[in-house]
């Protein structure tokens, strides 16, 4: 898959071997008919924060969102969308001074945020003591680190 | 094509590490997509079960007689074939799913697979154009045929 010059410029979707998640935006808005006028407004207000790589939590937000609209005519598109996601999104858990104790893979299994930063506070409980824990946030993994391999929950280092 | 100028089209194949580089990537995932339709055929479940059970049993049945012919094609250029299953699930580097997840998703994720796997074939088909392989150039087109029905196929499913 060649790149999209549509791509951040530290985004390397050839190495992580998945549709880069900018692409399929840019597919599903060049498709007619694939989505309404509303629906373009969101898809370019996601696609606008997957390129600030700053609010994990609200593009994340917005993308159950688009998923409950159109996933079941554009199934393939969020699939790839989903498991880009998967592999550039975790989860962390911060203690009380904001220092990230634990960091575990995002899953997408559920259409709606709060079930699934339940499920990754479950499974960051697992490798991180619950008296340290403060608050759970996403955030974008660095571009380097984004290889598409699967990301087990792992204690923060230092 | 006579047997010498076959011959001489071995030779050049032989020096040139990238095709067979390339070709044991095809392989790799050739046989870590067989793997895939062998996990989907047994575990998918749901409304369209009989279709994908049977429809994923034919994939893997072509992809297991498609790895032999690639394999032997790599040795007939006077090369090895990588083996082992470390070692073919770590060059082909394919996201591997696990059960159970939605009927949907696993198509989905064959098509993932067989995209990668039909980008890493032109690759291939592109180099042994260049060192004018012929023969392995037409079984490098032959699957690149294959997995382009097959897409189609899973693509359509997809489809509301």
């Amino acid at each position: 898959m060649t790149s999209p010059t549509t791509c951040p410029d530290d985004c390397a979707p050839g190495a992580c071997q998945l549709c880069c998640s900018l692409q399929v935006v840019d597919e599903l808005l060049a498709t007619p008919g694939a989505v309404t006028g509303e629906e373009v407004d969101l898809l370019l207000d996601f696609r606008h924060l997957l390129r600030q790589r700053t609010d994990a939590e609200a593009m994340l937000r917005l993308f159950c969102e688009l998923r409950r609209r159109l996933e079941q005519g554009h199934y393939l598109a969020f699939y790839r969308l989903r498991r880009w996601l998967e592999n550039h999104v975790v989860a962390e858990l911060a203690n009380t001074a904001g220092e990230v104790v634990a960091r575990v893979r995002l899953r997408l299994d559920f259409y709606c945020l709060e079930p699934i930063r339940r499920a990754c506070l479950c499974g960051a409980l697992q490798v991180a003591s619950s008296s340290a824990a403060s608050r759970l946030r996403f955030a974008f993994v660095p571009a380097h680190r984004a290889t598409g391999r699967p990301l087990a929950a792992f204690r923060c280092e230092g | 094509m006579s047997t010498s100028t076959s011959t001489q089209a071995a030779k050049s194949v032989r020096k040139n590490n990238r095709l067979i580089e390339t070709l044991n990537l095809v392989l790799a995932d050739s046989y870590a997509l067989m793997a895939l339709s062998h996990l989907a055929h047994w575990n998918v479940e749901g409304d369209g079960f009989f279709e994908l059970h049977k429809a994923f049993e034919e994939h893997y049945k072509d992809l297991f007689e498609a790895v032999d012919e690639i394999a032997e094609r790599i040795r007939a250029l006077d090369a090895y074939a990588i083996g082992g299953l470390n070692k073919l699930a770590r060059t082909a580097g394919m996201d591997e799913f696990n059960s159970p997840m939605p009927q949907k998703d696993y198509v989905a994720a064959l098509i993932v697979a067989h995209e990668k796997t039909v980008d890493d074939l032109v690759r291939a088909r592109d180099l042994a154009g260049e060192t004018n392989d012929l023969e392995t150039q037409d079984l490098m087109i032959g699957r690149i045929q294959w997995h382009e029905k097959t897409l189609w196929m899973l693509k359509s499913y997809l489809k509301k």
